[in-house]
């Protein structure tokens, strides 16, 4: 069983047997030789990349890595596995965090501006309009990946134990998505915008006994106006975003801490 | 036997025996054997570097292409002004809404804009302490598989129908005839 295990191993993967050679043997490409300046030494912790270990410790100790554990299962790479929509998402994230930073510097929040600020962005801010289609293209493919995400984690049974806190996170992240999606809806503040968001704020009227009040707190008043557009863009631009990325360090930190839990299963994976 | 406690070493009473090469030197009841139960080995396990970065870059890349290909050919909508005093009809929900907007146009707002989002909220939130069990093939946890894949698949209805079946006064369309979908 194990023996066969190996010779698949062996015959499948020469490449990493090669990387691991190579490394063994010199540890001389340019990224070695670069390492092994004194300037290297000086940033990297752990310079030396001779054996398996030293390559495990150079991870351990890289900042940008940290994010990763050092080791996954093998299983974990294959694309029918997650189909990477956990990165899928981070990278959209990513993607409207630089479009959305770019876009606030021609944008006021105010119902005398927004709409002329829009306007300008299309037609006379460099890359203005290229920059706004990826901020909405993002979002809407963000609100897909981020559903998917969810979807293929149930499928794979990946919330359990040990990872239901995980889940739990993860649904809070969903609906952060939908919540930053709804409230950057609003400010073009055009008619689409304007109707949306009068829809969708009129469901937060329809809660018990405190409708009017959570949509009093919502809209900044009984009706879509200008501190709604205000409230809106204070949601879309800080608080949610800050909620967004505390959690989802949270989220990647106990994927991390989780990644190498699997043995308690009593059926396997495959 | 039957007395003895969950997870006490059972003494074999007779000299160690072979099995699998490993000396059986007692049982605990409840857990089991040592040749079954799976034990991450060295091979199962690969390094991140550069096994799993190299996917997730290819991943990363392949996304951002895909979003620089829809923005190149397609521009995000702006419409007129906003006007408070011109109501558009059909008045439209973002499209990840529209399921909850089609469930209002049916039933109670209480129902629909209360109760149903919220149970499917802590529904989700409660799934893992919920579904236990130890098992992670679909076909070990069909309870939940089922009932996840009905809601999944009504909401998904729902969302196509509020979003690109509805037209004038929330009436039937067809897409095909009348487009009234808004992204």
């Amino acid at each position: 069983m194990s023996l066969t295990k190996n010779d698949r191993d062996e015959a499948t993967e020469p490449v990493d047997q090669g990387v691991e050679e190579h490394i063994e043997g010199r540890g001389d490409d340019l990224l070695g030789r670069l390492r092994d300046t004194a300037v290297g030494k000086s940033i990297f912790r752990s310079p030396r990349r001779v054996t398996p270990r030293d390559r495990a410790a150079g991870h351990w100790s890289n900042f940008l890595l940290h994010i990763y554990p050092v080791k996954i299962r093998r299983k974990e790479l294959a694309f029918r596995y997650s189909w990477y929509l956990g990165v899928v998402s981070t990278v959209l994230l990513g993607s409207l965090v630089a479009s959305g930073v770019y876009l606030m510097f021609f944008y006021v929040p105010s119902p005398a501006n927004a709409y002329t600020n829009i306007q300008t962005i299309q037609t006379d801010v460099p890359f203005g309009q290229y920059v706004r289609n990826v901020h909405r293209w993002s979002a809407h493919l963000m609100v897909l990946s981020v559903a998917a995400h969810m979807g293929r984690v149930f499928y794979r049974g990946a919330y359990k134990k040990p990872r239901e806190f995980n889940w739990v996170i993860g649904v809070v992240l969903l609906l952060l998505t939908l919540l930053l999606s709804f409230t950057g809806y609003l400010l073009p503040w055009d008619q689409l915008s304007f109707w949306a968001v009068t829809v969708g704020s009129e469901m937060a009227g329809y809660v018990p006994f405190i409708g009017d009040q959570v949509k009093e707190v919502l809209l900044g008043g009984p009706t879509v106006d200008s501190s709604t557009l205000l409230r809106f863009y204070v949601l879309h631009v800080a608080v949610l975003p800050a909620m967004m990325i505390f959690l989802l360090m949270i989220h990647l930190w106990r994927w991390r801490k989780d990644s190498m839990f699997d043995l308690e299963m009593e059926d396997g994976d495959e | 036997m039957s007395d003895v406690e969950q997870g006490t070493p059972v003494e074999l009473g007779r000299a160690p025996q072979n099995v699998e090469g490993k000396r059986v030197l007692g049982v605990v009841p409840g857990k089991p054997a040592a040749g079954e139960r799976k034990v991450i080995t060295r091979d199962d396990t690969v390094m991140v570097w550069p096994h799993l970065l190299v996917r997730h870059a290819v991943a990363a890349m392949a996304t951002l292409v895909v979003v620089m290909v829809i923005s190149v050919f397609f521009d995000a909508p702006l419409r007129d002004i906003a006007n408070p005093q011109v109501t558009p009809n059909p008045e439209k929900a973002p499209w990840y809404f529209a399921a909850l907007q089609e469930l209002l146009s049916r039933f109670h707002p209480l129902v629909a804009g209360v109760l149903v989002p919220g149970a499917i909220v802590i529904g989700l939130i409660a799934l893992p302490f919920i579904d236990r069990s130890r098992f992670i093939k679909p076909r070990h946890r069909k309870v939940a598989v089922t009932t996840f894949t009905t809601f999944m698949v009504i909401w998904i209805i729902l969302t196509f129908v509020g979003f690109m079946f509805r037209g004038p006064n929330w009436g039937w369309v067809w897409p095909w005839q009348e487009w009234h979908g808004e992204l």
